[in-house]
């Protein structure tokens, strides 16, 4: 016997059956058009930007991503059960295609069918297995939003319309295959083929076959109601995030990640900067802000909302559609709180777990630069003096630029102005220049590339702040004014490579110089020594120690440097007990987008919570990569109470004890055992 | 309302100061410039009132080689209307009367309502500019104010006396006020200000046109303070640290009597 099954059995496959469904399909693709027609409208109050370059990888991406739920199968549970519901749903959807292709097309034009054979026995098998598995996470799901209730997930009335409607559908596409089966096919051995659907079909059994077919035709036509009430809601509930995560995977920002909109201030006619409305947003912000799926995984990783900010990105990233849907003159600053906007540190943790591929950071930064620029706010008055400072001495601290070499006197270092003949160009940046602890790092920077027989260069008085802190508040101006001043000195030299200690520094030269003219290899002080030592050029002496390792934001989230320091630590004989934030889920220090020049007025310090994270660890070093995160950590141990049990120090300073010490202080001096004394494991 | 607003450029006060050759002032080696503070609450007044008014003009003046051209354009940024440069290279050789009597050259014929300056320079220090400027021109002189109001033509200031007391001083305009910290936070610029203020008006003058007096003071030389005995750092027990306290209060200061 051939395995097959009589399509559009029971319900019949005349007029009477098909001018309805299609007439009903056409009404609810209809509506699914109008909606859309006018979410669209919407969409385009926001300005021009282009996403739809290099189309051809941005589809692969796009299909990748939706198909495989890569992103939002990153956290287990809810995300598991998602990806699982949505690959059961969307075989379902497939499976429906492929009979309606065949019963309504391929076969009464050309005669094919292809439901038929072995490949119909998998096609039910798979189709009855894909629906036990949607229905099992959907009820699963629906035990976590109503019944365990997470803290702050926000459960409104259309979530119970769409869970009804999803458990309708799936439950009565079994319940008419059961009484389909019943009739048809029990006591045949094509039933076993569908394990789930046999049961219905045992349990329905005894209807009767007058009852059967009743039950059948009545569920199949509610059954395809419910369906088409699928695709007609998609543009009106949360169902539409179907469509948009998967065009927001497909209309990503494609890199370098991290970058800024470089604006150009002298365009002739623009009298506004940054976003003070909602039209002052891109197309691409309103479309994301309709995207979002409150699923909390942004809130729940932001350290401003740990720490009792007024910040949440999930409710900005909504107060934002509202405003888009509502009451599109709003200013967005008062609507969303300025507190709330200046909370944010720009960690791009929000981003980076965002399984909507929502672009969090950069609409934080367009709105401050129009408080900054446009209205000449900052978060404080400090944070007015430390820009001002930095105007006028070209650094944060306040301190005598003229100074800003000072650190290397008697280490054998020249600038570039005395020697422009070096093998690289070492950008020290504010604090590993002015800051006493910081400064550490900078000396021990210099010790280990002389130990590789590097000759290094700095700038010195010549050397400016990098922008990165004033950027990330918004003050656009001031960043491409010292942009411009550093590029024009370095490019005055013939420098070959640039090193920096800084991560907000190598973030900033690597890729946002790009756009104003630097073109020069730049990498972060933990990539270069890690290639010096692979390939033998520097010699350390290794003693175990124990230590936690901090992830800073801007070599970890924002470049994906994740193994290098991991590596020298290794070298160095480092056991990393690794806290339960790192790699891509670090937490932040709390001093990026600007905040290490801002008191932390509000809620509790993220350098406190961070540093309890490490001191959960159970190991005596915190070990970071970053002066923002040392000069952070620095206090936070202070002020959560374990400076007794709790050392910071960057890699620098480490990977510098474990040079091997030298005797004597002329060229010939003799190498002797390595210097180790420090640690404390 | 026409108001003149006198700013000077000062170098930042974290700057490592060295003596120029003539051991007469500072070598101006590795400065960093700056509007002198006061003079920043000074155009902030300034443009306050302006607003208050919905009118007027806020000129802002200078003494100084080419450079002080950047603390006049900061000023412009925060919204000033127009600039007046004096050209001196020589503004640090010239004795407060000398600086005030070339302002009051300029500003004689000009009909300004009010003069805005900072209390003193924060490198000189002498803190008479000001009111030699008011003497000259015959107004009337409020110093170190720390509140400003206006209303039909009468001005109101607090001032600053010794002791932490205030007074409360009316006076009718023409007159010249010098500010003190505290009197208002100066504005940041906005973007929009700072590009409008590349293009507004400096007028420059030379120091040949306006100077008439003679110095009555010379700097004979400049020297660093003496070094001195740093701060007392108090160490021990919390009970003792606030007797050792107690008593080098009660001994080296008058808070107990």
């Amino acid at each position: 016997m051939e395995y097959t099954r009589e399509i559009y059995w029971n319900v019949g496959h005349g007029i009477g059956t098909l001018l309805p469904m299609y007439l009903l399909l056409l009404v609810a693709l209809g509506l699914l058009v109008f909606g859309y027609w006018q979410r669209v409208k919407v969409y385009r109050l926001g300005k021009v930007l282009k996403r739809t370059d290099a189309l051809p990888g941005r589809i692969v991406a796009a299909l990748t991503q939706a198909l495989s739920q890569a992103k939002v199968m990153r956290v287990a549970g809810a995300g598991t059960a998602h990806g699982l519901f949505f690959w059961g749903f969307f075989l379902l959807f497939i499976g429906t295609c492929l009979i309606v292709l065949q019963a309504d097309f391929t076969d009464p034009l050309f005669g094919i069918q292809f439901l038929r054979g072995r490949f119909y026995l998998l096609f039910s098998l798979v189709l009855d297995l894909a629906g036990a598995v949607a229905i099992v996470m959907l009820l699963g799901l629906l035990v976590r939003r109503y019944l365990l209730r997470p803290d702050g997930l926000e459960t409104r009335r259309e979530d119970a319309l769409i869970h009804a409607l999803l458990l309708v559908i799936l439950i009565t596409g079994f319940v008419i295959e059961g009484a389909r089966m019943a009739v048809t096919e029990l006591g045949t051995d094509l039933a076993p083929w569908s394990p789930v659907g046999l049961l219905f079909a045992k349990a329905l059994s005894g209807l009767g076959e007058a009852g059967l077919r009743a039950l059948h035709s009545s569920l199949w036509w509610l059954h395809l109601l419910l369906a088409l009430a699928f695709i007609a809601l998609l543009p009106w509930t949360k169902l539409r995030h179907i469509f948009n995560v998967s065009a927001n995977y497909l209309l990503a920002d494609r890199g370098p990640k991290g970058n800024l909109t470089t604006l150009d201030l002298e365009a002739e006619g623009v009298e506004s900067f940054g976003a003070a409305k909602l039209a002052d947003l891109t197309w691409k912000d309103v479309f994301d802000s309709d995207a979002c799926t409150l699923c909390m995984r942004c809130q729940d990783r932001c350290p401003a909302y740990a720490t009792q900010k007024p910040l949440s990105p999930m409710k900005v990233i909504n107060q934002l559609q509202e405003i888009a849907f509502g009451t599109p003159d709003a200013v967005l600053a008062e609507t969303i709180g300025k507190d709330a906007l200046w909370s944010c540190t720009t960690c791009r943790a929000c981003q980076e777990i965002c399984p909507a591929a929502i672009e969090h950071v950069p609409k934080f930064v367009d709105m401050r630069r129009n408080l900054v620029l446009m209205e000449g706010e900052f978060p404080g008055e400090e944070v007015m003096t430390a820009v001002n400072d930095t105007e006028v001495n070209g650094n944060p601290l306040g301190m005598a630029f003229a100074a800003r070499g000072d650190w290397a006197e008697g280490l054998g270092v020249k600038t570039l102005a005395e020697d422009p003949e070096v093998d690289l160009l070492y950008f020290v940046g504010c604090y590993a220049s002015f800051d006493q602890r910081n400064i550490k790092i900078a000396k021990s920077f210099i010790r280990l590339c002389q130990a590789a027989g590097l000759k290094v260069g700095i700038l010195g008085k010549q050397e400016k702040c990098c922008g990165e802190p004033v950027r990330k508040l918004g003050n656009e101006y001031l960043y491409q004014t010292l942009a411009q001043e550093n590029i024009e000195l370095i490019q005055s030299y013939a420098v070959k490579r640039i090193v920096t200690s800084c991560p907000h520094c190598f973030h900033t030269l690597s890729k946002d110089y790009v756009d104003l003219g630097l073109s020069l290899p730049v990498e972060h002080y933990t990539v270069f020594l890690d290639r010096l030592l692979a390939a033998g050029d520097l010699q350390l002496g290794s003693e175990t120690f124990s230590c936690t390792y901090h992830d800073s934001c801007y070599l970890g989230r924002y470049n994906d440097i994740y193994d290098a320091p991991r590596r020298l630590l290794a070298a160095a004989g480092g056991n990393i007990a690794e806290m339960d934030k790192s790699r891509s889920d670090s937490f932040c220090c709390g001093a990026g987008g600007g905040r290490i020049l801002a008191e932390e007025k509000l809620g509790t310090r993220i350098s406190e919570s961070r540093a309890g994270m490490a001191a959960a660890t159970g190991a005596p070093l915190l070990v970071s990569n970053c002066p923002f995160c040392l000069t952070m950590f620095e206090d936070g141990v202070k002020g959560a109470g374990f400076e007794d049990s709790l050392q910071p120090k960057d890699i620098a300073e480490i990977l510098a004890e474990r040079l091997p010490t030298r005797v004597g202080t002329g060229p010939d001096a003799t190498v002797g055992q390595p210097n180790c004394k420090e640690v404390s494991a | 309302m026409k108001i003149l607003v006198c700013v000077k450029q000062v170098p930042d006060m974290e700057s490592r100061f060295k003596l120029n050759a003539a051991g007469s002032w500072y070598s101006e080696q590795d400065l960093a410039w700056r509007m002198n503070e006061y003079d920043e609450f000074a155009v902030e007044q300034a443009l306050q009132l302006r607003e208050q008014l919905g009118d007027g003009e806020v000129v802002v003046l200078s003494i100084g080689p080419d450079r002080v051209k950047e603390a006049m354009k900061k000023a412009l940024a925060m919204g000033a209307d127009r600039g007046v440069h004096i050209q001196d290279d020589a503004s640090f050789d010239k004795d407060p009367l000398q600086i005030a009597s070339m302002i009051a050259a300029y500003a004689a014929d000009q009909g300004f309502d009010l003069i805005f300056t900072g209390m003193q320079s924060q490198d000189r220090g002498s803190a008479q500019v000001g009111v030699l400027l008011a003497g000259l021109l015959g107004l009337p002189a409020v110093t170190t104010i720390v509140a400003f109001a206006y209303a039909d033509g009468a001005v109101t200031v607090r001032r600053e006396l010794e002791g932490g007391q205030k007074a409360v001083v009316k006076l009718t305009t023409p007159a010249l006020l010098t500010c003190q910290l505290g009197l208002n936070t100066p504005r940041y610029p906005t973007l929009p200000n700072i590009m409008k203020a590349k293009k507004k008006e400096i007028l420059a003058l030379t120091v040949a046109d306006l100077l008439k007096a003679a110095a009555v003071t010379k700097t004979v030389a400049t020297v660093f303070p003496e070094k001195k005995g740093g701060g007392l750092v108090l160490e021990g027990d919390v009970g003792d640290l606030a007797d050792k306290l107690l008593a080098i209060l009660k001994e080296k200061t008058t808070v107990f009597k």
